[in-house]
């Protein structure tokens, strides 16, 4: 055993003995300088291990038992899966508003920030302070306030706290509608709170527009094309990337769709609002079983990853990267 | 330089571990214990009233209080469960009582009662009967509440409708409800649901069935016509624009002061005897509401009512000092002083010898509670064991919105409707 290491260390040239310390003390520094770094990043290395990665690793390891909070709970495998698809009602309810809530309030939210961006791209006066205003749903709409707001405005039927909407409906001389109470029109109440915040994409939409070189609309106007026409053939082809992007991004959010719903209708009536994060929350934190709702958040991820997935792979039919074709 | 810095930071631990020592030294003077509680304002305010009176009494404890809303409260407790932090003295409630006994999560009392350190000789046995998981007692009643239907007797009135008998079936129900609604135009009875989980528990009561059977893992009944008559009832009610449909309900904001009979919308509502005040109290002195019990089946065999304990003192199983957690129960229970600021909030008190005290200082509503509680005692079924664990989950994923809401909504019909509770119930049961 002994005679490969003496041959090993024959193979050490004697010349390189003599850059040996100043390489060994580079090394020395190097290595010190990164315990340096790391000791910088430790708040931040410590929070996500202790706050992030940790707890999806354990939700990960509790998707395949029935934990339950109070009870325990023990490995089942593949049983949580198997009951999500197969025999838990709601569950399938969960997925049908999420994905309906989805395929509605993402594009029409998308077409509403684009139509407005249009509109505030222009040299108008006053138009930052309307930039500003427009904005401003966007940093609240999220909270729990609005939430609440929401709710009185749409609430009521005319005999107690009638919501504004209602008497406005009123007022135009058509009949109240009971927004919450029916099963067809209480997902549209959150689908029209989610337009009304368009603002964030509106943003990106806006700084897209700016990209947009002028010469571009100069020359299509010399070739006589009027404002649609150079909207279809100017703007939108190299505005793709910006859709793109923010179509991937409301996506995400959309299909993470929780507050609104649950301070708003609370999955009612009939589970037509019961989105999927919210019987995700309600399987976690009121039936306690952790166990399943860790399996139902996987699932999400997964739902989540494909069509991430399939939209990047869609993209090349119709996303336009001028540098590449440049 | 580095060494003057080296000596301060040396001089400092020292300083910062004297004063961590000194301080716990300091407290080991006074115990500090936990009590956790949900409740509304009025019980926040009070029971932390009582809280100080006790301290000032005993200032060797120190009692630091927490409280919450119904549902927060219970996310709460099931996490600190789960971490091995549960204060000493718990709020229970009848429906986990039992399922957070057999995870030896609760201490059983009986040795406490035996010894008199909790004193419950003023106590009879039923109001005590409910705090007790396979023959050992796990908590302590906090006071006594029954089902009932409030009665807008001025409206009854107004319509030429009798008040009904005290044995009143649905069928009386059916009968009165569209006589009411005739005449006056308006609801007869308004929400919460007369099909919630808790009615058709009632219901299983006054046919001397229990709602599970013993071991907790199936249903306890075999016959699902009453659950189907009951609910064709309640169809043929909103048809005929009696009581609400659940859409209807829907436009009713949460909260004592919009409930329909307050706002005079209708002349009955289905209310826990304990949460009458509220409603009292929002309508005002000059109407008169009075509390009926609830109607039977028409093949009944004892009333639809039952006594049941609103809630429970329990101490945790990892209380570190019990007997000062229950010591501060007996107080809770048997303090004539304590009991003069709670004021029955918590439901009518255990104790004869609180109950005689407080009559004195009831108001109408009151009088009309401790009356009514009394009335119903006389012929009150038993109480039926405890929910098994998973009631919850049939309430929340099955009973609500499998069944009712589908069935009141006429997505669905009743036979249905009862068939898929049925099994999706014992699905969940047959895991216990």
């Amino acid at each position: 055993m002994s005679e490969p290491s003496a041959v090993l260390t024959g193979l050490n040239p004697p010349e390189t003995s003599a850059s040996e310390p100043r390489a060994k003390r580079k090394s020395k520094d190097f290595k010190r300088n990164n315990a340096v770094g790391y000791l910088f990043i430790s708040p931040w290395l410590i929070g996500f291990f202790l706050f992030a990665f940790i707890p999806i690793a354990i939700s990960l390891y509790l998707a395949f038992t029935n934990y339950h909070l109070l009870r325990g709970g023990e490995w089942v495998g593949l049983d949580n899966f198997e009951r999500m698809f197969t025999s838990d009602i709601r569950y399938g309810r969960s997925v049908i508003a999420t994905f309906k809530y989805v395929l509605t309030a993402v594009p029409l939210r998308l077409i509403f920030a684009l139509a407005v961006a249009l509109l505030l791209n222009t040299k108008r006066h006053g138009v930052y302070w309307f930039r500003a205003a427009y904005y401003i749903p966007s940093v609240i709409g999220g909270s729990v306030a609005v939430a609440v707001m929401w709710r009185q405005l749409f609430g009521g039927d005319g005999r107690v706290n009638e919501g504004v909407i209602n008497t406005f409906i009123g007022v135009l001389g058509f009949e109240r509608v009971n927004w919450f109470g029916n099963p067809d029109t209480a997902i549209w109440t959150l689908i029209l709170l989610a337009i009304w915040q368009f603002g964030s994409p509106m943003l990106i939409f806006l700084a897209g527009l700016r990209q947009i070189p002028a010469e571009l609309y100069e020359a299509a106007s010399i070739d006589g094309a009027h404002g649609w026409q150079k909207f279809i053939g100017v703007t939108l082809p190299l505005l793709t990337p910006i859709i793109f992007f923010n179509f991937i991004m409301q996506m995400i959010a959309g299909f993470r769709v929780f507050t609104q719903a649950f301070v708003i209708t609370g999955g009612n009536p009939l589970d037509s609002t019961l989105f999927y994060a919210l019987y995700l929350y309600r399987r976690a934190f009121n039936d306690f079983q952790m166990g399943y709702a860790s399996a139902m958040a996987w699932v999400l991820l997964l739902i989540i990853a494909f069509f991430t997935l399939i939209s990047f792979r869609l993209s090349k039919y119709w996303v336009f990267y001028e540098t590449k074709e440049g | 330089m580095q060494s003057i810095k080296h000596r301060a930071f040396i001089l400092l631990s020292v300083v910062a571990l004297l004063l961590i020592m000194g301080s716990a030294a300091f407290a080991q003077d006074v115990q500090q214990m936990r009590v956790v509680w949900w409740g509304s304002q009025a019980r926040h305010d009070r029971t932390i009233a009582v809280v100080e009176m006790y301290e000032t009494e005993h200032p060797e404890v120190d009692i630091v209080y927490e409280f919450a809303n119904f549902n927060d409260y219970w996310t709460l407790m099931n996490t600190q469960a789960a971490g091995g932090e549960l204060a000493c003295v718990m709020q229970q409630d009848y429906a986990y009582l039992s399922e957070w006994a057999r995870n030896g999560l609760l201490m059983p009392l009986d040795s406490f009662v035996e010894s008199g350190a909790i004193d419950l000789s003023a106590a009879d046995d039923v109001y005590i009967a409910g705090g007790r998981t396979d023959g050992q007692l796990f908590g302590v009643s906090l006071g006594t509440n029954s089902q009932s239907i409030i009665i807008d007797v001025d409206a009854f009135e107004a319509a030429g409708v009798e008040l009904p008998a005290l044995d009143w079936t649905w069928d009386d129900f059916e009968a009165i409800a569209l006589q009411l609604h005739e005449s006056l135009g308006t609801w007869a009875y308004g929400s919460p649901s007369l099909g919630d989980d808790q009615i058709w528990t009632a219901m299983m009561v006054s046919l001397g069935l229990t709602p599970f059977n013993e071991d907790g893992t199936a249903l306890g009944f075999s016959d699902d016509q009453p659950i189907i008559d009951h609910f064709s009832r309640l169809l043929r009610l909103q048809e005929a624009g009696a009581i609400m449909t659940p859409e209807e309900a829907s436009q009713y904001a949460t909260g004592p002061e919009n409930s329909p009979i307050v706002v005079g919308a209708a002349a009955m509502q289905y209310q826990w005897s304990n949460q009458v005040v509220a409603i009292f109290a929002a309508a005002g002195g000059e109407r008169h509401l009075r509390l009926w019990p609830m109607p039977r089946p028409a093949t009944a065999v004892g009333a639809a009512n039952y006594l049941k304990p609103s809630m429970f003192f329990s101490i945790s199983s990892t209380c570190a000092m019990p007997d000062v957690a229950a010591d501060f129960i007996n107080f809770f229970t048997n303090s004539v002083e304590a009991n003069a600021i709670l004021a029955a909030e918590r439901g009518v008190p255990i104790s004869s010898t609180i109950r005689e005290s407080l009559l004195p200082t009831l108001d109408a509503t009151g009088i009309e509670t401790f009356t009514f509680l009394e009335t119903v005692a006389e012929f009150a079924s038993p109480i039926f064991p405890p929910n098994p664990p998973g009631y919850n989950d049939i309430r929340n994923n099955v009973w609500i919105p499998l069944f009712h809401d589908p069935v009141l909504y006429g997505q669905i019909p009743v036979e249905e409707g009862v068939t898929l509770f049925r099994s999706e119930a014992e699905a969940i049961l047959s895991a216990n």
